[in-house]
């Protein structure tokens, strides 16, 4: 055979089973709850980052307006666990359907390619953030303060599960993010993330083998959007609030951050890329030394600008010796 | 109305040097934002120095046009091989940087600029009054308006500028040397962001995070006027001037999202911007 | 099957790259299409193909108006052609190139789960490899293959479509004399019924493989005919066979 499927999860399965003892192991080790808090949060960002990466590296579309999408799953999570009901079956549901419904629109953008695709979800991504802060519509999205005393979700069958408990609601967020990241494994290893990577790598010629290559790229963005939404939910819930701070142009481009130091195209990279981000913006804070602690900023803008230059296969490239 | 005009005004001095830059180098810089707000910063300490506000308006553009070259020198001669999506990440990755320099040297807090003696008046315009220094910003945005555009379209360097938005090889074919004419194009893009920082400072408030607020602002006006051309860069400005003065009253709040919303269709409809150069 | 085109003309600002084209090739034929560079051939088989609107005039396939379908309806009607510059999936293997296209062909790409037409999909591709000389290539990035290895996958990349009518651009353009043969040879095994239309420099190629040769020179069709009467064509000696001398 050609070695034609070499699904990722066979390539390097001792990795993955170390990383995922580590991060079961969290709450075990961890000082006290706010490192496992830190932790909660470092997972969602990694689910954010791991569908951005099926955008940005698999399928070669820049979206510079990612937490777009992320917000859409925020807000509809919290004006339906405001208003409806705090039960997670649905509000997961909700949170992707928000994403993708959000995406759809967003999918306009996909008439442009390269630079002008980053510019048109930027505006689009921008356009959410204005509507999303506008103080005329306080009533309903809660203008610039956005929507806060949300509920944590309550659980199916097991309501006595406190998701207020820190460990609880952690293992909520390790287990979708393994359930999100198994999908995206199981999407880029498949005929469709296949084709996907042929458009990124010459679309004019997988449209001259016959291929509807704008299909494809929707179901890319749409699929993204999902998890996307997935991730504001769980953020949702997690910070008790929903805030237009959440799609300004800067979430989208620390969402970037995390997939090019991580290593673009990896998905486990962008995942790592993901926690880093997070740990070392939460960690510096949380530090007593009031000189490091509220530069984080500096520091990561800092290693991200040298990863840029020197590294540009990310830490996924350093480990997998391509750094080139 | 005249308040539209000088937010326009400033909005320009952005957006001229950034159109500039991209039109001739395909770098999305996403950091003009932050040599703008180091432009403010340069202000800032000079007018606590020396209480002379125009020294300040001379120090900030030389100050960034020298921090704009060693970027370009440094940092993006590097990388104009690793496409457009790395040099857009570099930048953002300055922005942190930069805005967190400010923060640790100045403090997070909001600071203003005195308005300089003599501006500080106000001018009553058929009636109504209307701040002095107001229309110094639309004055002096004017003047350098046509300052650019009387260089871009009657000098050498104009002349080898647009050539250079046209198409990029010519250059090379004519002989000149390009690295020397990117360092150049970047400094000056940087000094003219530092000038905005400046006459912002007793305009709008200074403070860090000032680069992001506007930066997308500016975006929008370049990408609307069309990359690479000074005169969309003023028609942009003038558009998202005064629709933000104006909108308010029409569109009830929802300016921002018209603004973006507008962004989005001419890239849609005319990718090179309404008055683009490009082919 | 067959293809024509009726006046087709293609203008970029005032220069026209093709001016008023008309050819009309039957099934199964084996047709050169020569001139100097800039005479417009590229432009045309784009036109064909789709990835250029022609600014007026009709492309019929199958005697079918495909004028207004884009580039991948008409793949799926049988059209499929090659670039003159290797147009590859330049990060994925070689064997993964050629499933693309056998994917695409089949229409399987659209699929998220692991179905039994992958299994059909590997088995063609190692057939394929085998076939075009690349079998020991398989695991081998694109864009680290030799330039003649580029040029047998990006031939068969368009084989792996099956196609009914294949346009070939310049496939033999600095390949050496062995990969010549070889290259040759492959196109040789294509069933009778394939259209194909070969713009070739080579003339030697050109004169042994073509039974009808097409001559465009600056955008305008000059002489349309068998080989022979093409060599015996006054206005093609001028402005072809004249300079190639």
């Amino acid at each position: 055979m050609t070695g034609l499927r070499r699904a990722r999860l066979q390539r390097r399965p001792l990795g993955l089973l170390a990383l995922l003892l580590f991060l079961i192991s969290v709450p075990a080790w961890a000082p006290n709850r706010f490192w496992i808090n830190v932790a909660s949060q470092a997972l969602i960002f990694a689910i954010f980052a791991m569908s951005l990466d099926l955008l940005l590296g698999y399928g070669g579309m820049p979206s510079f307006g990612h937490a777009a999408f992320f917000a859409a799953g925020a807000y509809a999570c919290a004006l339906w666990a405001l208003h409806r009901s705090p039960d997670l079956l649905p509000l997961l549901l909700v949170g992707l359907a928000a994403g993708a419904g959000l995406a759809l629109i967003g999918a306009l953008a996909l008439r442009a390619r390269g630079i002008f695709f980053l510019m048109l979800t930027l505006a689009f991504a921008q356009m959410v953030w204005s509507v999303l802060s506008n103080n005329q519509l306080a009533g309903t999205l809660g203008g610039d303060i956005g929507l806060i005393g949300v509920p944590r979700p309550v659980l199916p069958y097991v309501p006595a599960v406190n998701l207020f408990q820190a460990a609880n609601f952690y293992f909520l967020t390790l287990v979708v993010a393994v359930a999100v990241y198994l999908a995206l494994a199981a999407i880029v290893a498949s005929p469709f993330g296949r084709t996907l990577e042929g458009i990124r790598e010459n679309e004019g010629r997988m449209q001259s083998l016959g291929t509807f290559t704008f299909r494809y790229r929707l179901a890319a963005f749409v699929i993204a959007g999902a998890l996307a939404g997935l991730a504001g939910m769980l953020s949702a819930s997690f910070n008790f609030s929903a805030t237009p701070a959440s799609a300004f142009w800067t979430t989208s481009g620390l969402a970037m951050i995390a997939v090019i130091v991580g290593g673009s195209r990896s998905l486990l990279g962008p995942a790592v890329g993901a926690m880093l981000v997070v740990v070392l913006q939460l960690g510096l804070s949380s530090l007593p030394t009031p000189g490091l602690a509220e530069h984080w900023q500096l520091l990561l803008g800092a290693v991200f600008v040298a990863f840029v230059l020197f590294l540009p296969g990310g830490l996924h490239g350093l480990v997998r010796g391509r750094a080139a | 109305m005249l308040n539209g005009l000088a937010f326009g005004g400033l909005i320009f001095l952005l957006a001229a040097g950034l159109s500039v830059i991209f039109g001739l180098m395909d770098v999305l810089n996403l950091a003009h934002g932050s040599f703008y707000m180091l432009g403010a910063y340069v202000g800032l300490t000079v007018l606590s120095l020396t209480n002379n506000f125009w020294l300040a308006l001379i120090a900030a553009p030389i100050a960034l046009a020298i921090i704009g070259a060693s970027v370009e020198v440094v940092l993006f001669r590097r990388i104009y091989q690793r496409g457009h999506l790395m040099q857009v990440l570099l930048t953002f990755g300055l922005t942190l940087v930069i805005v967190d320099l400010i923060r640790w040297r100045f403090g997070p807090q909001t600071h203003s600029l005195p308005t300089p003696p003599g501006l500080d008046g106000a001018v009553h315009i058929l009636g109504v009054p209307f701040a002095s220094y107001k229309l110094f910003v639309i004055v002096f945005a004017t003047v350098v308006a046509a300052a650019l555009v009387i260089v871009w379209r009657r000098s050498r360097v104009g002349a080898i500028l647009r050539a250079g938005v046209a198409d990029r090889e010519m250059l090379g074919l004519l002989g000149i040397d390009l690295s020397r004419v990117f360092t150049a194009t970047f400094a000056f893009g940087a000094a003219l962001a530092g000038l905005a920082g400046v006459v912002v400072g007793p305009y709008l408030s200074v403070y860090p995070g000032m680069d992001e607020s506007i930066l997308v602002l500016v975006l929008v006006v370049v990408v609307v006027g069309g990359l690479g051309s000074i005169e969309g860069a003023i028609l942009g400005s003038l558009l998202v001037g005064l629709a933000n003065a104006i909108g308010p009253l029409v569109l009830g709040g929802f300016e921002a999202a018209s603004i973006f919303a507008v962004m989005a269709v001419v890239l849609l409809v005319r990718p090179r911007g309404l008055l683009g150069l490009r082919q | 099957m067959n293809i024509s085109t009726a006046s087709v003309t293609v203008r970029f600002g005032a220069v026209a790259a093709l001016q008023d084209v008309s050819l009309e090739i039957p099934s199964g034929e084996r047709r050169a299409l020569i001139g100097p560079n800039g005479a417009g051939k590229t432009t045309l088989f784009d036109v064909i193909t789709g990835a250029r609107r022609p600014t007026s005039g009709r492309i019929l396939l199958a005697g079918a108006d495909v004028t207004p379908l884009s580039t991948w309806r008409r793949a799926r009607l049988g059209l499929a052609r090659t670039f003159q510059r290797s147009a590859l999936f330049p990060t994925l293997t070689t064997a993964e190139n050629l499933a693309l296209a056998v994917r695409a062909r089949m229409q399987t790409g659209w699929r998220i789960w692991p179905s039994r037409m992958e299994r059909t999909v590997a088995m063609e591709v190692s057939s394929r490899l085998r076939a075009a000389g690349l079998a020991a290539l398989a695991q081998r990035r694109a864009w680290t293959l030799a330039h003649g290895e580029q040029r047998a996958l990006e031939i068969e990349l368009a084989l792996a479509s099956q196609p009914r009518l294949l346009l070939l651009d310049e496939p033999m353009a600095g390949l050496s004399g062995e990969e010549r043969q070889a290259a040759v040879a492959r196109l040789r095994s294509l069933p009778p019924h394939v259209t194909l239309v070969l713009v070739e420099h080579d003339l030697d190629v050109v004169f042994a493989v073509a039974q009808r040769i097409s001559v465009l020179d600056h955008g305008v069709l000059i002489a349309d005919g068998t080989p022979a009467e093409i060599r015996a064509d006054h206005r093609v000696q001028e402005v072809y066979l004249g300079r190639a001398d």
